[in-house]
């Protein structure tokens, strides 16, 4: 007998559905937020998979990270089942409270609130606040429904801001840093890194929140910045104009953590200026970090001629991360880009600006095609369509990657299931060449 | 390696889709075969799922308690369940006592038993509760779900084999819990008790909608609505206006009585405190008419300003009413109490 198999049309889109999106939903954010901050106990009320299902899905999936000592399978959940939904789990977390720290250790318990006690109205800020004296304790109103994981970045800065933080005394030269998402921006741990490093030599005192042991004193100190430096097209924003209303906190914004020497210098030139720092030693600090850049890059100059001089590249990576790439390829390597796939759900307000730094802000007169897209499949047939050699994108991309025409594949963004990413980065001045590095490794060899 | 899988794969979808067509000729044999043998025989061969439905406070455990009373004094075995947090459906069958409900087994996280849950009230009359969450807190619509499940479940309503199931159901249908008794599988014959009110034709509307919806799926059916609390002509018609405006008819009205206030104050139903008055005689011609009555359909609500506009129509005729009431009383109606000061438990039996 002989099987038949129907083609399926290459140009059908289906609306409704979505395959695969790179990320996770509004808890898990939150969750990987509240992980991300050293000494802070998350504490899940919510059914037992929301836990589970975060561990697989964000952290994992970022990386091939673990939770940490409080998150995975260590963090409290209430565990709700169809009882707590029919009669309401106030109950039940007050107890999950009460153990909890009892038992974890921490600086500061954050409850992360799921689906389940949103629908039934629990009512979360008055158990949270009978425990106010015993702990410092914040509640997260996290419903996964809310919005992906980027949503539940910003909803536990509100909840940080709204319920810990209070007005301080300026601090000179202290400048926070928002916009990164811990586990969803793969990169995270290393870009923030890097990004301290290079802003220190300003002589600043940068607050990166995340993966310092002093988490809870980073948070509190948060209103003595004189700055905050938001390091995304969108991430982070809501954080930087609440801490502005409330604090008077400035903020300025970049179209992602930069990469290679241009776009570092970029962020050292606006970070002076809105500082009024002065300008001699700023031009000296670029001038000595870009030529020792720049010294590097000339290292690998005769493999990238040699090899693929010159080829088109496609990224399919969050914003941030999708320009940062994008800029540094095209404007310091000089490939040429195809495609750029924005897979993080950008809200329309923000990608007008997206647009502008990946069509004007790029020095080639090949422009690519910006997608805004975050479905698997779609993502896949237009990738099909491209003519990249190059291709930097999720570890979904990795096996398939030749059917697009693609020689090399590096995974730059969520979900990365192909990579361990501990402290590796693109971040900085010296960004760009551990990019290249990255990249070029992939074509170099066997022996 | 695929290409060999294919038609393996293929011909055990045909062989599924095979099977569920004969199921579905089966089961449709047994449904005429079932319904031939109801129409021969005359007895009802079938449990008759009865869901009542209206506005918090509209009378409805009222009407649905005299009416499963009635009916249990004719003979049937009647099985009354209560699906409101609330859990007071069946008190005024059970001499003014609360009954544990199955929410509260259920909590317990014991082995639930069924005498537990299915209490004997007047008559021989089965009474459930299914209860839910204290006010304010957690979500009274799943509960009304995990009830019925758990009913369906522990197969109570088999071992026990009632020839009538009256559900009465709280409120406007606001979430899918609320619908859970007019979803497939469940009642097939839906009646609203609704007041002339506005608010109470409102939730009337509502439960029009939620069945609508349903219909297309096997849920049930609607056969009528029950005017509660008439006592002026006007009241009537009111409701009369509105079955004509959403395509549905009456069942019947039951006109506001002391009698049936005096019942309940002795926690009993109007047929059990009061079996000789008119009141309880209207009760028992509503039961009756209610298990001869066949007629089941999909109402048609009005949409959200069509019901406003129709709404003001009636506005400016209460007006009118209430002017000419004035000019032709010498000692003019001035609220409900009065009336019934005038003429205590007047009502003559209005079900036709």
């Amino acid at each position: 007998m002989a099987a038949v198999i129907e083609e399926r049309p290459e140009d059908v889109i289906y609306p409704e559905v979505m395959e695969a999106p790179r990320y996770s939903c509004a808890l898990a954010g939150a969750y990987s937020t509240a992980v991300g901050i050293y000494g802070v106990v998350p504490i899940l009320h919510s059914g037992l998979g929301c836990g589970i299902g975060q561990l697989f899905g964000q952290f994992y999936a970022g990386g091939q990270n673990a939770g940490g000592p409080q998150g995975g399978t260590s963090t409290p959940c209430s565990g709700l089942v169809e009882e707590h939904v029919i009669f309401g789990g106030e109950d039940k977390l007050r107890r999950l409270i009460k153990s909890s720290i009892e038992l974890m250790q921490g600086d500061l318990y954050a409850v992360l609130s799921g689906c389940v006690p949103s629908l039934t109205g629990d009512d979360i800020e008055s158990v949270v606040k009978e425990f106010r004296e015993q702990a410092p304790i914040i509640y997260v109103k996290t419903a996964g429904f809310l919005g992906n994981s980027y949503e539940g970045y910003e909803l536990f800065f509100e909840a940080v801001i709204d319920q810990l933080l209070n007005k301080l005394p300026i601090k000179k030269g202290l400048v926070n840093i928002f916009g990164v998402v811990p586990y969803q921006h793969i990169w995270w741990k290393g870009n923030l890194r890097a990004i301290k490093e290079d802003l220190q030599k300003l002589g600043l005192d940068v607050n990166i929140i995340f993966t310092e042991f002093s988490g809870l004193e980073n948070l509190i100190k948060i209103p003595a910045a004189e700055l905050n430096i938001v390091l995304s097209p969108w991430n982070g924003q809501r954080v930087a104009k609440k801490l502005e209303e409330k604090f008077g906190t400035p903020f300025i914004t970049l179209p992602g953590v930069p990469v290679g020497p241009k776009q570092t210098t970029r962020l050292i030139q606006e970070v002076s200026q809105a500082l009024n720092l002065p300008t001699e030693p700023v031009d000296e600090l670029i001038a000595r970090e870009e030529r020792h850049s720049y010294r590097f890059e000339e290292y690998f100059g005769d493999v990238m001629i040699l090899a693929f001089p010159q080829p088109y590249f496609s990224v399919v990576a969050d914003a941030g991360t999708a320009v940062g790439i994008a800029q540094f390829l095209t404007n310091e390597v000089g490939y040429l880009p195809d495609k750029v796939i924005i897979d993080d759900g950008t809200p329309e307000e923000n990608r007008e600006e997206i647009l502008r730094e990946l069509k004007e802000n790029l020095e080639c007169v090949v422009k690519p095609e910006v997608i805004f897209d975050e479905d698997s499949h779609r993502i896949r047939e237009n990738l099909k369509k491209g003519n990249s050699l190059v291709l930097l994108a999720s570890s979904l991309e990795g096996p398939i990657a030749s059917e697009f025409g693609c020689v090399i594949h590096v995974t730059v963004s969520f979900p990365s299931y192909n990579r361990l990413i501990l402290d590796h980065n693109y971040a900085g001045y010296r960004g760009g060449l551990r990019l290249m590095e990255d990249i070029v490794s992939k074509y170099c060899g066997p022996l | 390696m695929r290409l060999y899988l294919r038609p393996i794969l293929s011909l055990s979808v045909r062989a599924i889709f095979a099977c569920f067509f004969i199921n579905k000729y089966q089961a449709d044999y047994y449904r005429l075969s079932l319904k031939s043998a109801h129409f021969e025989v005359a007895i009802v061969t079938k449990i008759r799922n009865i869901a009542i439905y209206g506005k918090g406070g509209i009378g409805k455990s009222t009407t649905s308690s005299n009416i499963s009373a009635a009916l249990s004094e004719e003979g049937y075995k009647v099985m009354q369940i209560g699906c409101d947090p609330k859990s007071d459906s069946t008190n005024t069958l059970r001499g003014g006592r609360f009954v544990p409900t199955v929410l509260d087994k259920l909590r317990s996280g014991k082995r639930i038993e069924t005498n537990e849950i299915v209490h004997e009230g007047f008559n021989g009359i089965l009474c459930v509760e299914t209860g839910g969450p204290e006010p304010g807190v957690g979500c009274a619509g799943r509960g009304i779900i995990t009830a019925i499940e758990l009913l369906k479940q522990k197969k109570i309503i088999e071992e026990f084999s009632p020839d009538i199931i009256i559900y009465d159901v709280l409120g406007d249908v606001v979430c899918g819990g609320f619908a859970m008794p007019i979803r497939e599988g469940v009642a097939e014959q839906v009646y609203t008790v609704s007041s002339s009110d506005f608010m109470s034709l409102y939730a009337s509307n509502n439960l029009f909608k939620g069945i609508k919806k349903y219909s297309k799926s096997g849920g049930a059916l609607f056969s009528g609505i029950i005017g509660n609390s008439i006592n002026l002509p006007i009241n009537e018609e009111i409701i009369q206006d509105f079955a004509a405006n959403t395509k549905s008819t009456i069942a019947g009205f039951v006109p506001r009585s002391l009698t049936v206030a005096k019942a309940e104050l002795q926690g009993k139903t109007t047929i059990e405190a009061d079996p000789d008055s008119d009141q309880a005689e209207l009760y028992r011609n509503l039961a009756r008419k209610i298990i001869s009555n066949e007629s089941r359909y999909v109402p048609a609500p009005l949409g959200t300003d069509e019901l406003k506009a129709w709404a003001e129509s009636w506005y400016d005729r209460l007006l009118q009413h209430n002017k000419n009431q004035e000019q032709q009383d010498t000692e003019p109606v001035k609220s409900d109490l009065k009336y019934y000061e005038l003429k205590p438990d007047s009502a003559k039996a209005k079900v036709k």
